[in-house]
């Protein structure tokens, strides 16, 4: 499983239009047709004409993640059940689908992360009416033994044994349950180690997880490659048109508005003193310029281009890195500046540094220039990201995740060229305030100790 | 209306104008991004003794600095909003520099980029920075990010034992700490010339953009390129075991292996491909080991094997560029399998149980190579896995980035391009072949075995290992009950299955890669 594996190119995310000088279409800076058309049964289908001859990436975005997971006890059962979609139908066993898909030669595998899990093919053009047969087999007939159930759940055990010797993500659980009170966010995807124990004996709900979110009202396909939108609508009309829709409504709990200044610590001692803080960040949203505010606010003041990179990293030398994620998931999620250090004892004071920044924000709006090449810097960078089907793919799923809709791509796109220095000093006095931080540390003392 | 676009693909090996200079041509007619690499044939066989993690600091601080024609903030000013991005990545024998940018600032970047390879600026307060993260890496993120990485580099410097590839490529701590910034220089000067780089463009550009870059190369010192010998590595004594131990470990991460003397340059490495994909394909679950040991009994995260260096492989699916090697070994990665102490608090069944499942895993994943030593692939295992390498060694080179750095990854093992080579060469294997070179190549008597694991486990699991005790798997309830006769039959073959220990040692996890 990849978490955020889309945010470790936060640009191709949130990206704007227009070419290199600002002053072209959206359409120069990703010139390819995007065709989305939803069947009678709700699902979505959308295809991206990609010229890479032979061959295409072959996506089927599930609108189910570890946000889904509203019941105690089922911690880390969206990306348990991903596993389990490898487990075979009636047709196609375990052994007939590896199989068929060693066949195809493809490169094939899923993720799940908070708000979604994601099933993925890239392979040979030719192969596309294969990839749909597998897949709509599957997503429709999936059927396992008890057995391969119990079995599956120790490979889940292995994949948090092999992450555990990461203190990041040690940090990572401790402050989702520091930042979120009553949200799913509070809990990994990976889930808690004491559900992930408990899996082998949870069978009966994993059919009722199934026949919650395997329907096509939560599942869009994005083909994106050397294939045309009428091939693909067709064999997504052959293949799963007769899918039934579900009738589950998921109700996530609302996460109450936090009031003062969290912590999480991971004490480690061999290991660089590490620094996040962790802001609320608002839900992905193109009808405001919020989302794009704040990603354009935190690229002017934490890239390798800033000032306090060029002074704390490069000047002064007390960082080994600083940087920043910016997170608009479906429910307010979190964004970060992060810091890593030579010695904890610098800490405090880069924490103040780091803070002082945005206050100075919030009365001095950002120059002019600064502002363009922010908006270049994200523009540019979808360019740079664009260039092999796969990462079409992961780069455009991203919408169809968090709003259901590839046209918020565009809608998105838009709200990056209107952002003004105005609104960047507004979103930093709505968000970036200390009743919405939890700060996170890794050092070798037994607490974080920083205020 | 889409336009359909024919992508061309040009290599050349234009004649030596200025001698040395190699260039590897990707054309991208309509592509809007350009990619230039600088290949340097160095790599960190070239560190001196004692300075082990030179060359890397080397080529991360012509990166990180200034030129004489700009200094460090300048370049940031200007490429940032360009986007444009540029890195060096060093291995065993090469060095790579790679630039990326958007096509239309091909002309704004070119002197930046020039700069940094012919005129790079080193400072000493850019040498301390980067010389302290390397420094940081060796000593401390290495053992502490991920065990699994951790294993491997422990592996690499037991099985290149007194040879230049011994160290990590980022070094040692005691050398990386006596590297001076005059070292840097020296070793700037001496090895990084015309006459040991290769250079690759791919995207959309004129002959004379190439030219320009040829010209700029040739500020470039033009001495012969002095690089140590490469002696053939030995092939360990009997099965050797180095037992890594570390506090609050969660599980045992294995990773062993033994030289074979197969690189790309020879047909028998596709043979050997096939073998390998069926054994142990990278991060897919047609393996054998992977469905014995994951898929059946629930052990781990997955399992595989490999007949050359693949670089990041916790994080890669798809294998990266820039690592062209002489000197292969046949790996095995046995991601992590539970400890004792873990099994002990996870079920009431296996409370009283003293080892975790290390030395099961070890033996079935060695015993199934040794089966397919004995018994070969079958004619139908054979056809399966080639039509699926066909196809799959294409999805390499999806991107231009990753169709140039594989392209000049073949130049190192003198071939135009190794992938459309390999997809000819796979047309014409037989089963006979591939198994032909299954027993050349590969066996099961002698190896390396590095498993970084916890306290708790590492004196256990020697004891074990050393005495070839039986090693019974040990699974939970919920598991065994469900498992068919014939898998409960064969581990308690593969508990008894002797393995040809000759030694195994604990080390702590302080020691390693001091020297």
């Amino acid at each position: 499983m990849k978490i955020f594996a889309y945010l470790a190119i936060p640009a191709i995310a949130l990206v704007s239009c227009g070419n290199p000088k600002g002053d072209a279409p959206a359409n120069e800076l990703f010139p390819y047709p995007i065709v989305q058309e939803t069947l009678d049964n709700g699902l979505t289908v959308v295809t991206v004409e990609y010229p890479s001859p032979g061959i295409v990436a072959f996506y089927i975005i599930v609108r189910a993640g570890s946000r889904e997971e509203v019941e105690p006890g089922k911690t880390g059962f969206a990306h348990f059940f991903e596993h389990m979609m490898f487990r075979g139908t009636e047709k196609y066993p375990p052994e007939a689908y590896n199989d068929e898909l060693k066949n195809i030669g493809a490169a094939a595998n899923a993720n799940t992360s908070i708000d979604r899990t994601i099933y993925h093919m890239t392979g040979s053009a030719s192969a596309l009416e294969k990839m749909f047969e597998l897949e709509a087999d599957r997503f429709m007939n999936l059927s396992y033994p008890v057995h391969a159930f119990k079995t599956e759940a120790g490979a889940v055990k292995g994949e948090y044994t092999k992450n555990y010797s990461n203190p990041f993500m040690r940090l990572h659980e401790a402050t989702m349950a520091a930042a979120f009170d009553k949200h799913t966010y509070r809990h990994t995807t990976m889930g808690f180690w004491e559900d992930i124990v408990d899996m082998p004996n949870q069978y009966k709900y994993s059919l009722t997880f199934f026949d919650r979110f395997y329907r096509p009202e939560y599942t869009a396909i994005l083909a994106v490659g050397d294939v045309k939108p009428t091939r693909v609508k067709q064999l997504a009309e052959k293949y799963f048109g007769k899918w039934q829709r579900g009738n589950y409504t998921p109700s996530t709990p609302v996460e109450p508005s936090q009031t003062e200044t969290r912590y999480a610590h991971v004490q480690e001692s061999g290991f660089p003193p590490y620094l996040e803080l962790n802001y609320k960040a608002p839900a992905f949203d193109a009808s405001t310029v919020d989302n794009a505010a704040l990603h354009i606010l935190l690229t002017i003041f934490f890239s390798e281009r800033s000032e306090l990179y060029r002074k704390l990293v490069i000047e002064e030398g007390v960082l080994r890195n600083l940087g920043f994620d910016a997170h608009f998931a479906r429910d307010p999620y979190l964004m970060n500046v992060f810091a890593s250090f030579k010695e904890g004892k610098d800490m405090q004071r880069v924490k103040d540094e780091i803070v002082q920044k945005l206050e100075e924000v919030k009365s001095k709006p950002v120059g002019k220039q600064l502002l363009e090449d922010a908006k270049s810097h994200i523009r540019n960078s979808i360019i740079m990201h664009m260039d092999n089907p796969s990462s079409i793919a992961d780069g455009h799923s991203y919408f169809l995740w968090v709003s259901g809709d590839i046209r918020f791509f565009d809608a998105l796109m838009k709200k990056y060229d209107e952002v003004t220095p105005d609104d960047i000093t507004a979103v930093a006095k709505k968000y970036l305030v200390p009743e919405k931080l939890t700060i996170s540390t890794i050092s070798p003392n037994k607490e974080g100790g920083i205020k | 209306m889409m336009r359909k676009i024919a992508i061309v693909l040009l290599t050349l090996l234009m004649p030596s104008l200025l001698l040395g200079q190699e260039v590897v041509l990707l054309k991208k007619p309509v592509s809007s991004k350009t990619v230039v690499k600088f290949m340097f044939k160095n790599g960190s066989i070239a560190d001196p003794k004692g300075k082990e993690g030179l060359t890397v600091l080397t080529a991360a601080l012509m990166m990180e600095g200034g030129t004489l024609g700009y200094t460090k903030p300048e370049i940031d000013s200007i490429l940032y909003p360009m986007a444009a991005w540029y890195s060096a990545s060093a291995d065993k024998e090469v060095v790579v520099f790679t630039f990326e940018f958007p096509s239309v600032y091909q002309d704004a970047i070119f002197d930046i980029m020039m700069g940094l390879i012919v005129k790079p600026e080193f400072t000493e307060e850019n040498f301390q920075r980067v010389k302290s993260n390397q420094l940081n890496y060796v000593e401390q993120v290495i053992k502490a990010s991920s065990d699994e990485e951790y294993s491997k580099m422990a592996l690499e410097e037991m099985l290149f034992h007194q040879t230049p590839y011994r160290h990590m490529v980022a070094g040692t701590v005691e050398g990386v700490k006596s590297i001076s910034l005059a070292d840097v220089e020296e070793h700037y000067r001496k090895y990084f010339g015309v006459k040991n780089v290769t250079t690759g463009v791919a995207g959309a550009f004129k002959d004379r953009y190439v030219e320009k870059i040829r010209q700029g190369l040739s500020q470039l010192p033009s001495h012969e390129i002095q690089l140590p010998e490469l002696p053939a590595p030995q092939q360990p004594a009997g099965i050797r075991v180095r037992i890594i131990e570390k506090e609050n470990a969660l599980g045992s991460a294995i990773f062993a292996g033994f030289p074979i003397d197969v690189t790309r340059e020879k047909d028998e490495f596709v043979a050997l491909m096939v073998a390998n994909s069926s054994l142990g394909e990278h991060r897919k679950s047609y393996g054998r080991l992977y469905q014995k040991i994951r898929e059946t009994r629930s052990m781990n995260y997955g399992d595989y094997t490999y007949i050359e260096w693949y670089k990041d492989g916790t994080y890669h699916q798809l294998p990266p560029s820039g690592t062209p090697r002489s000197s292969n070994y046949f790996g095995l990665w046995i991601r992590p399998v539970q400890i004792g102490e873990s099994l002990r608090s996870q079920y009431p069944e296996l409370k009283d149980v003293s080892i975790g499942h290390a030395h099961f895993a070890l033996r079935l994943a060695i015993r199934e190579i040794d089966l397919l030593v004995k018994n070969g692939l079958t004619k139908e295992d054979f056809e399966a896995t080639r039509r699926f390498l066909k196809n799959y060694i294409k999805l390499y080179i999806q991107s231009p980035e990753k169709e140039l750095g594989f392209l000049m990854d073949s130049r190192f093992y003198n071939r135009r391009d190794f992938i459309s080579e390999a997809g000819a060469i796979l047309d014409r294997l037989t089963v006979d072949d591939v198994n032909a070179a299954v027993r050349k190549y590969l066996q099961t008597e002698n190896m390396q075995v590095a498993i970084v694991t916890d306290d708790s486990e590492a004196a256990v699991l020697a004891k074990s290992l050393k005495e070839n005790l039986p090693s019974p798997m040990t699974y939970a309830n919920v598991v065994k009950e469900g498992l068919p006769g014939e898998v409960l039959d064969e581990d308690k073959e593969i508990e008894n299955y002797k393995l040809n220990v000759a030694l195994v040692e604990i080390t702590g996890s302080a020691k390693m890669f001091i020297h």
